[in-house]
């Protein structure tokens, strides 16, 4: 059993009656790779820095070799680091940057020079002791702040976010790297970073992070395999995360339906988050899994293919475009041309309409013969906040005019109870210039319909997810087509190495022991 | 680190008796009369009163900030064309040509404007002239160094992406080069105005001894006169329109910011 | 902003410099006529430099203002070095509030500074003399001081004293060692500006020196109302300095840089043929 390193014990960290950190307790063996994972803002750095001794804890102790360090500076502390950005000396080159911390010890000079050599080949900067630092590349000033920080000899070195810096081939060639250094030096190492990737292929131990809080603590393969709650499972690895409720032991449900599972000892009807993740998913035949789904985009990873299949569908209402012919008003004598089309309307909104708004709506425009846009300057409409048909003018500064239609319409909104979410759309009026002129017709027909969902649970918007018509744009001619707009669905991830097909029907299986399920975070 | 904030305290002692305390005697110095002490004193207006009401004062005053203002507008409608004769260089070019702007500016400015006096001694022309020649001589390079440094900031990107989106060069100018230039100009103005308002010895060297500014005026209840109350009264009122002008300038460069977000 | 420059921009500019370096070419020149002339060169001849060495007054202005310059920049530098490092770590509100006071004398025309320290010095009942003139000198020079040290320790990785001490400096160590060296450039840049804002300085000097205690500046002022040639002369040797020690400072740094990137790319060479 390896001996106990490091004690964090209790640690508070305030920074004017903010708290940073809020009892921190962990403890760091000899010879172990740590990594503080969480995002920008948990406290990890706060806490690496204590440790470092740049920072005092409010409250709490840091033991290490059984005695409290808290108040020990950080130059008398058997620690080094190497810094986010590396916080090179620029003024000294790169023999001198390494050489640094042991001339300040006033070491004699011939030990130096072997220590810092032997530095020098471990991290294979050989040929490059005199180079000036500030004209090193990323990767080469990593191995310069590793090299100085470990040729003092530290029992701890702490690495802060040291690779965020870098691109992502070299970042994987130093995860490798940094672990075989770490292996040579054999002394503990503590790794702060925001990245799980790092986490996972480098650490001993992982100390997940949230809001200055530690929130699981394990081996990379019990956080990946069993996370604690859905924070955890979000933060390291790609998951599907699914609400869902427990019925009795080894039997949770989710979308109105049972799964079996090897989870036991919550209550009865528990609710709880459900994981699998996308490379425990396998895709069947239709009606041949435990579940049915279309496939709604695939996309090539390298090695396989990610898949998102929709298992049930999002709360839709479908609607009726009436595609007219291009409704124009010449007015030759000034050589005008204007145009707009009719439109239907909310009856709530009918009190904020503004001109500009109706102008946008009716898409009117006006242009002259040479085809340049002329400015709508009068607008003139009688709306009252009743259902109805109200006519509406525009004209132009000569007086070419058009009039058009507005239908205030009582919406009717379609409300979905299982998803707790309510959709509305009205039925409007387009020409066949304006689908084809489109730019991004889902977007056009989303604000021609003026469609919109909500959740019934707290008012707050639901995007519209998915906008479905048969016609094809180009060939569009006259006549009234349905239109529906959809909220997102149950949408599953999946990782597979076979060819799929967007918008192909398939069945989806997973075993019972790929279900994890996780208490509801409090 | 925290400890290295103590370092400060030191210059906090030395800038209250250096830099607050002279002011504030300024400003105790103008509202007292003349035989007071400073444990004895005695609270006036007097100071005030007789600058407002005697005929003299007021005029040179008004002449004073005429002469700094049109300096400055001068200064803008040179220095801006050539700081930006300048950016358009290319950036090694560019180090050389500032290096000669600047060169002069090392050179004492009571020599320089020495040297305008012979010069200009050679030149029939009035007095008021002479002195906005050698205002504008001495002040001219801030105004430079001021836009150039603005211009020199403008992201190349930013005109590539405004003749991309179809501006001419003009407009390019007028819309977005101008418009950024702007802060350049208004530390310009405060780097020109500022001193113009106050110079003292060029009017005394290049306006023949006839020209008086504000700045000679204080010198002079300074110096020869010895009227310390009523030249901080001055001083005080100098100061406080200087403020106010400088408030001005400033919003000038917030208000155009301020209406592109609305 | 970089284009082709038409031949017009190009005599605009050189019109402007022309403007600029005129007097000191016409200030120069007349400091050789043989006459008193200022408008009439009569001939070549070095007689008012000879004047000059032998004016006693015009020798003791040189040494008060060199001997002024001096005291002023090491002093003001050192100050402004420390108060800048000690800013750049403070609390928010003092560091505005320092920044404000230290925009007084820099916002202010120089006449009321000048008789702010004036008032001052006579309301201690201290008799002016050189080193209430060097006092002001200093006070007026620490903010500058203050303004070219401070982006280059804002541009210093926040991290650089942690790992100064991380390595095992002592806080002093680290000030020394770390930041202090890289910081430099905006001390010597501090210390050049102070060094000219001294030596240059005539209202503030005007104002707070003693009896009998005349810098450059004063002395011109005093003796601009005589045609007096010796004034050509001091001026001429004064360009002379300054411009010999200005193409000293700008033109190293530019050989010397140049060097450096020839040598950064032999290295580079080198270590790629390896």
């Amino acid at each position: 059993m390896a001996k106990k390193l490091i004690q964090v014990q209790n640690v508070v960290k305030t920074f004017d009656k903010q708290v940073v950190l809020k009892g921190i307790s962990l403890d760091i063996m000899e010879n172990e790779f740590v990594t503080l994972l969480g995002p920008s803002g948990c406290g990890k750095t706060t806490l690496l820095r204590i440790i470092a001794g740049f920072l005092e804890p409010t409250e709490g102790q840091v033991i290490m070799d059984g005695e409290d360090i808290a108040n020990v500076p950080a130059y008398k502390r058997d620690v080094n680091t190497v810094f986010q950005h590396y916080a090179l000396f620029p003024h000294l080159d790169v023999y001198d940057n390494i050489a640094f911390g042991l001339n300040i010890k006033k070491m004699p000079k011939d030990i130096i020079n072997q220590k810092v050599m032997r530095m020098i080949s471990l991290v294979g900067l050989e040929g490059f002791e005199h180079r000036d630092v500030t004209l090193m590349s990323g990767g080469q000033q990593q191995r310069v702040a590793i090299a100085r920080a470990l040729v003092n000899e530290p029992r701890v070195l702490l690495l802060d976010e040291s690779l965020s810096a870098l691109d992502k081939n070299l970042r994987k060639e130093m995860q490798l790297e940094l672990k075989e250094i770490q292996r040579e030096v054999g002394i503990t190492f503590i790794f702060v970073t925001h990245d799980q990737e790092e986490a996972l292929t480098m650490s001993d131990k992982i100390v997940v992070m949230k809001d200055g809080e530690i929130e699981q603590i394990g081996t990379p393969v019990q956080i990946y395999n069993e996370p604690i709650n859905e924070y955890c499972a979000r933060f390291i690895g790609d998951s599907n995360i699914i609400d869902g409720i427990m019925k009795q032991d080894r039997l949770v449900s989710f979308d109105d339906k049972d799964y079996e599972c090897v989870d036991y000892g919550f209550e009865k009807n528990e609710p709880v988050d459900i994981m699998i993740r996308p490379e425990d998913i396998d895709i069947v035949e239709r009606n041949k899994g435990l579940i049915n789904g279309e496939v709604k985009s695939v996309l090539f990873k390298g090695v396989h293919y990610e898949v998102v299949a929709e298992t049930s569908s999002g709360t839709s209402k479908t609607v009726t475009m009436h595609v007219t012919g291009e409704r124009i008003v010449e007015n030759t004598e000034k050589k005008e041309k204007i145009s707009a089309i009719s439109f239907s309307m909310d009856i709530e909104d009918v009190k904020d309409m503004t001109d500009s708004d109706v102008i946008a709506r009716a898409n009117a425009q006006a242009w002259n013969f040479d085809d340049e846009d002329i400015s709508i300057s009068k607008v003139s409409y009688d709306l009252k906040e009743e259902a109805g048909a109200y006519p509406c003018t525009f004209s132009t500064e000569n007086g070419t005019e058009i009039t058009i239609t507005i239908n205030v319409v009582q919406p009717k909104a379609v409300e979905d109870i299982s998803n707790e979410e309510s959709i509305q759309a009205f039925d409007f009026y387009t020409s066949v210039t304006d689908i084809r002129e489109s730019v991004a017709l889902d977007t056009d027909l989303i604000r021609w319909a003026d469609a919109y969902a909500w959740s019934m649970e707290d008012q707050s918007r639901v995007e519209i997810w998915d906008v479905k018509y048969d016609f094809d744009d180009e060939t569009i001619t006259e006549g009234d087509y349905p239109v529906t707009f959809s909220t997102q669905g149950r949408e599953l991830k999946i990782e597979t190495t076979d060819r799929i097909e967007e918008g192909q029907r398939i069945g989806l299986k997973w075993n019972p022991d790929d279900i994890h399920v996780m208490r509801k975070m409090g | 680190m925290k400890s290295f904030s103590k370092m400060v305290y030191p210059y906090v002692l030395w800038a209250v008796i250096m830099i607050i305390m002279p002011m504030l005697l300024i400003v105790l110095y103008a509202f007292t009369v003349q035989g007071n002490s400073v444990l004895t004193f005695q609270f006036t207006l007097e100071n005030f009163a007789r600058f407002f009401s005697d005929d003299v004062f007021p005029i040179v005053m008004w002449r004073s900030l005429k002469m700094a203002f049109i300096t400055t507008i001068i200064c803008i409608l040179i220095g801006y064309p050539t700081a930006y004769v300048i950016a358009r260089n290319k950036p090694n070019k560019q180090a050389i040509m500032v290096l000669l702007i600047t060169l002069p500016m090392w050179i004492n400015m009571l020599v320089r404007t020495y040297a305008w006096r012979g010069i200009l001694s050679h030149m029939h022309m009035s007095g008021e002239i002479k002195v906005y020649i050698g205002m504008v001589y001495n002040f001219l390079p801030f105004m430079i160094l001021q836009i150039y440094t603005s211009l020199s900031k403008i992201d190349p990107a930013l005109i590539t992406a405004a003749n991309d989106l179809g501006a001419d060069s003009f407009q390019t100018f007028r819309r977005v080069i101008f418009p950024l230039s702007l802060s350049g100009i208004v530390s310009g103005i405060t780097l020109v105005f500022l001193p113009a308002v106050s110079s003292f010895f060029i009017p005394k060297f290049l306006g023949g001894g006839r020209y008086v500014l504000i700045g000679n005026l204080i010198e002079d209840y300074f110096i020869s006169t010895g009227d310390w109350n009523f030249g901080s009264a001055i001083s005080l009122i100098m100061a406080i329109i200087i403020l106010i002008s400088m408030y001005i300038t400033r919003r000038l460069d917030r208000q155009p910011a301020e209406q592109e977000d609305n | 902003m970089e284009q082709k420059t038409s031949v017009f921009q190009k005599i605009w500019f050189w019109l402007i410099i022309a403007f600029f370096y005129l007097p000191i070419i016409y200030v120069v020149f007349f400091s050789f006529n043989k006459s008193k002339s200022l408008t009439k060169f009569t001939g070549f001849s070095l007689r008012w430099y000879q004047r000059m060495f032998e004016s006693r007054p015009i020798l003791e202005a040189i040494g008060y203002t060199v001997a002024c310059a001096v005291i002023a920049t090491v002093v003001s530098t050192i100050v402004g070095t420390i108060t800048a490092i000690g800013l750049s770590k403070c609390r928010r509100v003092l560091r505005e509030t320092i920044n404000q006071v230290n925009n007084l004398p820099m916002l202010n025309p120089d006449i009321v500074t000048a008789i702010g320290f004036m008032l001052f010095f006579t309301s201690l009942r201290i008799q002016t003399s050189f080193w209430t003139m060097v006092l002001a000198h200093i006070a007026f020079c620490i903010p500058y001081v203050i303004l070219s040290v401070t982006p280059k320790l804002r541009s210093l990785d926040p991290n650089m004293p942690e790992a100064a001490m991380d390595l095992g400096c002592t806080p002093m160590q680290a000030l020394t060692k770390v930041i202090v060296p890289q910081i430099m450039p905006g001390i010597i840049s501090g210390a050049l500006v102070a060094f000219s804002m001294s030596f240059d300085d005539f209202v503030i000097s005007l104002f707070t020196t003693g009896p009998g205690v005349t810098n450059i500046s004063i002395y011109v002022y005093g003796n601009v109302k005589r045609v007096n040639p010796t004034i050509n002369a001091l001026s001429a040797i004064l360009v002379f300095v300054i411009t010999t020690i200005l193409i000293i400072v700008n033109v190293v740094p530019m050989i010397k840089e140049r060097r450096a990137a020839r040598n950064v790319t032999a290295s580079e060479l080198e270590s790629s043929i390896r």
